[in-house]
């Protein structure tokens, strides 16, 4: 035997070492080893060639390492030739006929591809392992051979590892060199199919099993007896459901062992990871849908757990790798044990490789669930606080993604595009901006993100007109208002401002009594990092704790200003009052004290006090006529005493200004009024009472001849119907004159009278002139018909929102006239001006009341107003005078 | 005449003494009146403050001409029923740091074919000269010189030509009118 083993010679060099006998006997045998495999490869080989097989290997064997290798080399050649042509392209071209996949998704038939795919399989198993047999054999025969040499030191084993695996090797490329580009797709359709399926036998299971813990949950108090039958019947049931389900799984791992087999693990594994994920998409997408009520990151976590993990517990179990063999052999015997419940059905410890699907499964789901959500934020927040579960999911699902980022951007896009339009009410935008605080306070308490998501919206609010205003209201309207009104309370701010309060209460407990250092302790531990999108320009120190008012009044800009817009607010509604009740304009301005300060409130206070005082004049007042117990002639005449006559008296400084309208007031009630002057003059001297005759409130009973009606209305409307009195028909100017209020308004205001049928309009003689007559028998076909008598109307408020203060607005509207008129007197005599000279000319000289003090781009809104009013012109910059 | 409000600050500190000696021999004027371009300043802002208020309607109109306030410019539209009507005059407005005991100079800019205006522009006006209170104001002169072209003196004329037409050949005088407007606008432009 040479022992030539290990120098590296050519095969023939080897042959030159032989005599020509065993030269001979070599080429016999070899030629012999030659057909013996082109036998066996070609046909089922029957025994006799196996034998020849075995005796031509052992011959070559004898002489020599190199000899066998050479056989060795050849005969894989040969099998790698065989495979090529009854494995290979037999199997691809079961497949031809699914070639159109890839252009006609429609007509995909799962069960064909199915069949297809396990047919082909099947055959190309049997192939390999009738190769793999005539691999054994050979082994078989060299490893015989070896075992009849004494000093044999040969590795068996390891031969038989390194042809298989070489095989293994040959059998993969092959196939892979002739992948046809659709097969992947194949596979994918084929694993969407079986998981479908499988998903819908594991869904009724997980809704079975729900309903069944649902009826456990309601027969827990009824007899055992009972549901020892029922769970019976159920066990038996489920094993039904098992057997099932794990002959699906069976075959779906039979065909992934096949898939593996042939060296398609890693295509394989994308089709199936791809399949399962596909489904549990389309599953976050059913469960999400489009309610926002209920919270479904538990139901879509009880579905993975029951679906996909179950399936990949079972799959890994059945191919048995990278479990342990215990694990996975319990796992078989309980794949399925149908309690979802538990984490790991029937295993006490998982797998690494489930745990990573988990991990996967999991992380994908929450993805898809967080994008959902997102897409849908605008919808979410419209519906806040209903939609708190869907938030509370948000809020999980981005913990464990962290992709805040893409919230903000998307949210704010959808803001941009719905809600930051024009057609948008401005009360619309900041309840919905209240929302977003408060949802988002949820999602992200420090507010770093409502900053980011915040910051549009106040940009846009800061350019609506009637921002502040309705901010006033949102406010301050809420307990006072409507307890059983429009219904939207939830909104109103007025509970932030309560809960502001409380706030205050507790810092100042705690500065008082928490300065040890076991509390500062906690709050130390308490310290959480600023998230990592947080503006570090931005202290971190201001934004611990979201303040849902702070951001409000913050869109207003100044304090002043909302102090100035709520004095409006206020005035109005107290001078709408006629009884003197004001305890929740009380409360809430003292909550708006501790919010703002004292001092800014103070003309508030003034408000307030001022109506206390009226309430205790007005006594005193009255109490003067009656210590006199002198009654009044004229007042007897007229019916009208001072008792029915309460005034609110007013610090006109502290007040915003009032809105002045001229009124000629009926003689009786002027001089009542006069009266009471006089007599707080007599009371309060040196102060002297002057009427606002316009404002206020008049009850007043209308008698007819069969029936009397009531009415609160203003005083305009009162005086109007009171010159009625004497005289039955007016035409509009002789009643304008005697009233003292301008036709205009006159005809505008006498349409109340109109409208609740009390007197009549007809064109007089001049068409300009109307008149008006008193319906005296009050036919009244109009609304009150059927009422029997008495009709109190309450009236609610003039067409055109009669206003008894000048709001913020029209102050505003005053400093723009004064600008106006600048700058029309500018034009006349400068002809032209450019924008920037027009605004240096305002600051220069335009020192009112109000110093002129708007930006340039302020002052270029306010002109193209005046163009757009074509009291302006614009040409190449240049503004004109229109003539 | 350019003058910076805060170089005559100096000067009025610099010279109070005459000037209040002035005043105060001129007419008795209350001391908080006392001249100094700061309380002129603030004259001259409620004067422009009050034209701009009421001024439009009445077809006059004047607004400071540049940075400073002392000059203005001035607009007037001639009376309906003028010889005037449709025609706008600028004017200029010079007013002297002493301002309101002494009247502003006031010229035509616009060529104004007028009895009591020479060619220049200069106008023949009482209240400009000797009659001047510190009561009127720029309104109030620019009010006069309105109603002084709806109504000429022709007993003292700066332009004779101007007052011979008016007095004998009223449609002549008109002709003329609009000639010199209009010339003085080519003119101008």
């Amino acid at each position: 035997m040479e022992s030539s083993t290990s120098s590296p010679v050519c095969n023939l060099g080897i042959l030159m070492n032989f005599n020509d006998d065993t030269l001979q006997e070599i080429c016999q045998s070899f030629s012999g080893f030659c057909a013996a495999v082109k036998s066996l490869l070609s046909d089922s080989g029957d025994f006799s060639v196996r034998q020849d097989f075995v005796t031509h290997v052992q011959t070559l064997c004898k002489h020599g390492d190199r000899l066998r290798s050479l056989a060795r080399d050849y005969f894989l050649r040969s099998l790698e030739e065989a495979f090529e042509k009854n494995g290979a392209s037999r199997f691809w071209r079961h497949f031809e006929d699914c070639s159109k996949i890839e252009e006609d998704l429609e007509k995909i038939d799962e069960d064909e591809i199915q069949r297809v795919l396990c047919k082909a399989l099947e055959e190309i198993c049997l192939v390999k392992e009738d190769q793999e047999k005539w691999l054994l054999i050979f082994v078989h025969a060299l490893q015989s051979y070896m075992e009849n040499v004494p000093d044999g030191k040969y590795n068996f084993e390891a031969e038989k590892d390194y042809l298989l695996s070489k095989y293994q090797l040959i059998v993969s490329s092959i196939l892979m060199a002739s992948l046809p580009r659709h097969f992947p797709e194949i596979l994918r359709w084929y694993f969407k199919g079986r998981l479908e399926e499988l998903s819908t036998i594991m869904g009724g299971e997980l809704n079975e099993e729900n309903e069944c813990q649902d009826r456990d949950e309601m027969d827990l108090d009824e007899k055992s007896k009972c549901r020892i039958g029922e769970i019976d019947i159920d066990e038996c049931y489920r094993q039904d459901k098992f057997s099932e389900n794990n002959k699906l799984v069976k075959n779906i791992g039979k065909v992934v062992r096949d898939l593996r087999n042939l060296g398609f693990t890693s295509m394989t594994e994308d089709a199936y990871a791809s399949a399962i994920f596909l489904l549990l998409k389309d599953k976050v997408h059913n469960l999400a849908g489009d309610d926002y009520r209920s919270s479904v990151l538990d139901s879509i976590k009880g579905w993975i757990q029951a679906v996909p993990l179950q399936f990949l517990n079972a799959l890994l179990a059945y191919l048995g790798d990278s479990t342990s063999f215990d694990q996975h052999s319990s796992a078989l015997k309980s794949p399925l044990a149908s309690q979802p419940s538990s984490c790991y059905p029937g295993t006490s410890t998982p797998s690494q490789g489930l745990v990573k699907w988990k991990l996967r499964l999991e992380y994908f789901a929450y993805e898809t669930l967080q994008d959902l959500r997102i897409a849908k934020l605008f919808e979410i927040i419209v519906d806040y606080p209903e939609s708190s579960p869907a938030i509370e999911d948000l809020k999980q699902c981005l913990e464990y993604t962290g992709q805040h980022s893409k919230l903000v951007e998307s949210f704010i896009s959808a803001l941009k595009y719905r809600l930051l339009t024009a057609g948008a009410s401005t009360n619309d935008i900041l309840h919905q901006y209240v929302s977003t605080i408060k949802a988002l306070r949820t999602i992200d308490p420090a507010g770093i993100f409502l900053e980011a998501v915040g910051e549009p919206i106040r940009d846009y609010l800061r350019g609506r007109k009637d921002t502040t205003k309705c901010i006033v209201t949102m406010l301050t309207d809420g307990t006072s208002g409507n307890p059983n009104g429009s219904g939207n309370n939830g909104d109103s701010l007025l509970e932030e401002l309560n809960r502001d309060e409380e706030n205050q209460e507790n810092v100042g407990l705690d500065d008082a009594f928490n300065t040890d250092d076991k509390q500062a302790w906690i709050d130390a531990q308490r310290w959480e990092p600023d998230p990592v999108e947080a503006d570090p320009t931005k202290g971190s120190q201001n934004r611990r704790k979201v303040d849902i008012l702070g951001m409000i009044v913050s869109i207003i800009g100044s304090k002043d200003q909302f102090v100035n817009e709520y004095r409006v607010v206020l005035a109005e509604k107290l001078l709408d009052k006629s009884d003197y009740d004001i305890d929740s304009e009380i409360r809430t301005l003292e909550l708006l004290k501790i919010r703002f300060g004292e001092s800014s409130m103070q003309k508030c206070e003034i408000m307030l006090n001022d109506l206390i005082d009226s309430k205790r004049t007005n006594a005193n007042i009255k109490a003067t006529i009656n210590k006199a117990s002198q009654i009044d002639a004229e007042s007897v005449e007229t019916g009208i005493s001072l008792d029915n006559l309460n005034a609110t008296i007013i610090s006109s400084n502290f007040w915003p200004p009032i809105q002045d309208e001229a009124l000629i007031l009926p003689e009786p009630v002027d001089h009542l009024l006069s009266d009471y002057a006089r007599r707080f003059h007599e009371v309060k001297t040196p102060r002297k009472l002057l009427w606002k005759k316009n404002l206020g409130t008049v009850k007043l009973e209308l008698q007819f001849e069969d029936k009397a009606m009531q009415f609160t209305v203003g005083p305009v409307h009162a005086a109007i119907i009171m010159q009625f009195q004497e005289q039955t028909s007016w035409t509009s100017k002789n009643l304008a004159a005697a009233t003292g209020i301008p036709v205009d308004v006159l005809n505008r205001r006498i349409s109340f009278w109109i409208s609740k049928g009390v007197l009549t309009e007809s064109l007089g003689t001049d068409p300009s002139d109307h008149v008006f007559t008193l319906v005296e028998g009050m036919v009244d076909a109009s609304k009150n018909s059927g009422n029997s008598g008495n009709s109190e109307e309450l009236l609610a408020g003039d067409e055109e929102a009669e206003r008894s203060v000048a709001s913020v607005e029209d102050q505003l509207r005053k400093e723009m006239m004064v600008y106006e008129k600048f700058i029309m007197g500018m034009l006349t005599n400068f002809g032209s001006m450019a924008l920037d000279r027009i605004h240096n000319t305002l600051k220069m000289f335009c020192i009112a009341d109000p110093p002129y003090d708007k930006s340039l781009q302020q002052l270029q809104s306010f002109l193209s107003g005046l163009v757009s009013e074509e009291k302006l012109e614009l040409r190449d910059g240049m503004y004109f005078l229109k003539k | 005449m350019e003058v910076r409000p805060h170089q005559t600050v100096d000067n009025s500190a610099a010279t109070p003494q005459r000037r209040a000696a002035t005043a105060a021999s001129k007419q008795p004027v209350p001391a908080s009146n006392a001249v100094d371009t700061t309380s002129v300043t603030q004259r001259l802002q409620k004067e422009l403050m009050a034209l701009m208020m009421s001024g439009g309607d009445l077809g006059v109109s004047a607004f400071p001409e540049g940075e400073s306030i002392f000059t203005w410019i001035g607009t007037i539209e001639g009376g309906k029923g003028t010889m005037y009507e449709d025609l706008s005059y600028k004017l200029s407005l010079r007013f002297p740091l002493d301002y309101p005991f002494k009247p502003p100079q006031v010229k035509f800019e616009t060529t104004c074919f007028h009895p009591n205006v020479d060619q220049f522009g200069n106008i023949c006006l009482d209240i400009l000269q000797d009659k001047w209170s510190s009561a009127y104001d720029c309104r109030s002169i620019l009010l006069s010189i309105q109603s002084l072209l709806g109504e000429p003196n022709p007993e003292s004329p700066l332009n004779t030509y101007a007052a011979a037409l008016w007095t004998n050949k009223k449609e002549d005088y008109r002709k003329m009118v609009r000639e010199q407007y209009f010339g003085g606008k080519a003119f101008e432009s």
